[in-house]
């Protein structure tokens, strides 16, 4: 991975310097171990901060929406270095109009996949992570007095073990070696569907129940871009706003649907949560049943029509009574 | 004042006996996040040895939600009694989280303004405070004026020396209390012992950076473009708000129907574009920028004026909790660069 920051920094830094971009938006080094942080990189002297591991785990596409999308000076192209998922988020912020191709220059870079936080304190225990090395395929923690060696798919978020796209499938440059697609994994809710309807509902009564309502896995999602969200709405308010189980599982739901045929599963709401809510497999789940309705992967093709914006007469049409 | 010990053999029958005349609320972890509860017969108590919990002690206090009164078209309005079948007791809550309960009933309960709610809550509270042997590299009290074995906000300060807990009165109500539960004394040993853990943590945490003219360095610093720079990467979420001990901004809602319904006061985040949405449709907060400014505002410029204090105890859990590493501590030491 030394190699592709080395890569990734001359690449950024020509951008700057050849004028092709005057705002490149990354991941440098974060405060605490096993934490990245995002960057907007607009010296050639700050290029050095740039770094790409299995701790930059921000889908970036999200500082790409409307309203928070940086001006630039001179309407120059805004650079961003994308994971496969970032550049499947793009690809849907293309396809929904809200960002034209012109206006990025995508750096894609291969990923391996990214931590999960919460998957490291399970392992570990409640300890404090203050290093971490990773050789191959482990990765040696360590912390005031204990050192564990993991296998680094152990900690991985469980939306990179199913994902089929570790390189974007948009770019402008491409930085390192593509990694090689495992063409056997697709987005998988066994676990969860083998479960009776009341025993799922259970599970999920008992993940929503830990939520909040801090709006991190919303906030923290490239395709919630809506200026008003619908929980947001108050003249009139539509949802009741206490962490109430029944309006939080309602809020959740909702984003689901919401987020239908566009979702890359690309787990950062999961990471995003600050009470470890799993909503992976509500995204996964849903992009599932996209692909098998119709026949739809989101965030691949920039010519595509979203199945939710569209109409096809050979759409399945079974659940018509 | 006398130190006593309590051993850990023996805590659970301790804390029973503190249940016959008290809610005891201790660390409990439940589906991976640890939280304060109420003692149950089933409660676990290995999360003491952990470190601080996840979601700050604040609800004890101030619930995220709280209904204030409801009505019903058929009836008459009915105020919710508030009052409390026995008043709370807090085992094991971090000096850190202590120390927030003080800056909280600064704002909830001063001489211009009272809050019946909080106050039925906190004015009887028996706060037990334990020492952290083992600050996290998150942890800050040290900053804001607090340590690893502040006494602040405490009744009764604990620590943890292995086979039993010091605890040691420092209010009235705890010194009038700690005499009443049959507690042996701590030895000569078991104090050096005490003393030992305590001078090792202070040395665990980091230097602190000078902020006592951090108030001044804000106050210069309101229309600075520094802050849409400082507020660039952050989502707006509500972690670190909903996550810290001495945020305590709500809302009031009406939930229900014309003729039946309740009024609710919930938290409330400066983080959220909502948080001063105006009727007419205007909005003085409209952006991240302003949003950030309010935050880092409220806690070390605002709250030095009106209750003279930082509203932060150095606890680290927003800096644990943002899904983007935003760390408040870089964003102090930025704001200190601006003038230096």
């Amino acid at each position: 991975m030394e190699n592709i920051e080395k890569q990734l920094r001359e690449t950024v830094k020509k951008l700057l310097k050849e004028k092709k971009v005057d705002l490149v938006i990354g991941y440098s080094k974060g405060t605490l171990p096993l934490h990245s942080t995002p960057v907007f990189i607009t010296h050639e002297k700050d290029v050095d901060n740039l770094i790409f591991d299995a701790t930059c785990g921000n889908n970036l596409a999200k500082y790409l929406g409307k309203s928070r999308k940086p001006k630039t000076k001179n309407r120059k192209p805004i650079g961003i270095i994308v994971k496969g998922c970032d550049g499947r988020s793009i690809v849907q912020h293309i396809v929904e109009n809200q960002i034209k191709r012109e206006e990025i220059i995508i750096i894609g870079v291969p990923c391996d996949g990214v931590i999960d936080t919460r998957k490291l304190e399970e392992k570990v225990g409640r300890k404090e992570v203050l290093k971490y090395q990773v050789e191959g395929e482990k990765i040696i923690v360590e912390g005031k007095d204990f050192k564990n060696s993991l296998k680094k798919k152990e900690i991985l978020s469980d939306s990179c073990l199913m994902c089929k796209y570790p390189n974007p499938p948009v770019y402008d440059i491409f930085v390192g070696e593509p990694v090689p697609v495992n063409e056997n994994r697709k987005p998988n809710t066994d676990n969860l569907e083998s479960l009776s309807p009341d025993k799922r509902w259970e599970y999920f009564e008992k993940e929503i129940s830990k939520c909040i309502r801090c709006y991190a896995c919303r906030n923290a999602c490239p395709l919630c871009y809506c200026e008003e969200c619908f929980v947001d709405q108050s003249g009139p308010q539509w949802f009741g706003k206490s962490p109430d189980l029944s309006d939080t599982m309602i809020f959740h739901i909702v984003r689901t649907l919401h987020t239908a045929g566009r979702c890359v599963s690309c787990g950062a709401c999961t990471r995003a949560c600050p009470t470890g809510v799993n909503l992976a497999p509500l995204g996964i789940r849903m992009e599932k049943e996209i692909k098998d309705r119709f026949g739809y992967t989101a965030g691949l093709d920039t010519e595509a029509t979203p199945p939710m914006a569209d109409w096809n007469e050979n759409d399945k049409q079974e659940f018509i009574m | 004042m006398d130190i006593f010990k309590i051993e850990k053999s023996k805590l659970k029958q301790f804390l029973d006996d503190l249940s016959k005349k008290y809610s005891v609320f201790v660390p409990a972890k439940q589906d991976r996040v640890t939280s304060f509860k109420e003692i149950t017969l089933n409660s676990q108590l290995s999360t003491l040895n952990s470190y601080n919990t996840d979601k700050p002690p604040k609800d004890i206090f101030f619930p995220q939600t709280e209904t204030l009164f409801t009505y019903d078209e058929n009836s008459q309005l009915s105020t919710l009694n508030s009052q409390l079948s026995k008043p709370i007791a807090i085992f094991g809550v971090r000096p850190c989280d202590a120390k927030s309960f003080t800056l909280l009933d600064k704002v909830f309960d001063s001489e211009k303004y009272t809050d019946t709610y909080w106050k039925e809550r906190y004015k009887d509270a028996l706060v037990f405070a334990l020492g952290c042997n083992n600050p996290l590299s998150t942890c800050f009290c040290n900053w804001v004026g607090g340590g690893p074995f502040n006494k602040e906000g405490a009744d009764i300060s604990l620590i943890d020396i292995g086979e039993a807990f010091l605890a040691e009165p420092c209010s009235k109500k705890g010194e009038e209390v700690i005499h009443k539960l049959s507690l042996q004394k701590a030895t000569e040993d078991d104090l050096k012992k005490g003393n030992q853990l305590k001078n090792e943590a202070e040395s665990m945490l980091s230097k602190p950076v000078e902020i006592s003219s951090l108030k001044e360095d804000l106050d210069a610093l309101w229309n600075s473009p520094k802050w849409e720079e400082i507020a660039r990467k952050c989502l707006n979420c509500a972690a670190c708000t909903y996550l810290c001990p001495t945020c305590h901004c709500f809302d009031i809602q009406d939930e229900g129907k014309s003729s039946k319904g309740k009024r609710i006061r919930i938290w409330d985040s400066c983080m959220f574009k909502l948080f001063t949405q105006e009727a007419a449709g205007t909005n003085p907060r409209p952006t991240g920028k302003e949003r950030m400014r309010q935050r880092i505002m409220h806690k070390f410029n605002y709250l030095v004026e009106t209750i003279g204090e930082f509203g932060c105890v150095g606890c680290g859990r927003c800096i644990i909790s943002c899904p983007v590493n935003l760390d408040v501590r870089e964003v102090i030491k930025e704001i200190k660069k601006v003038r230096n």
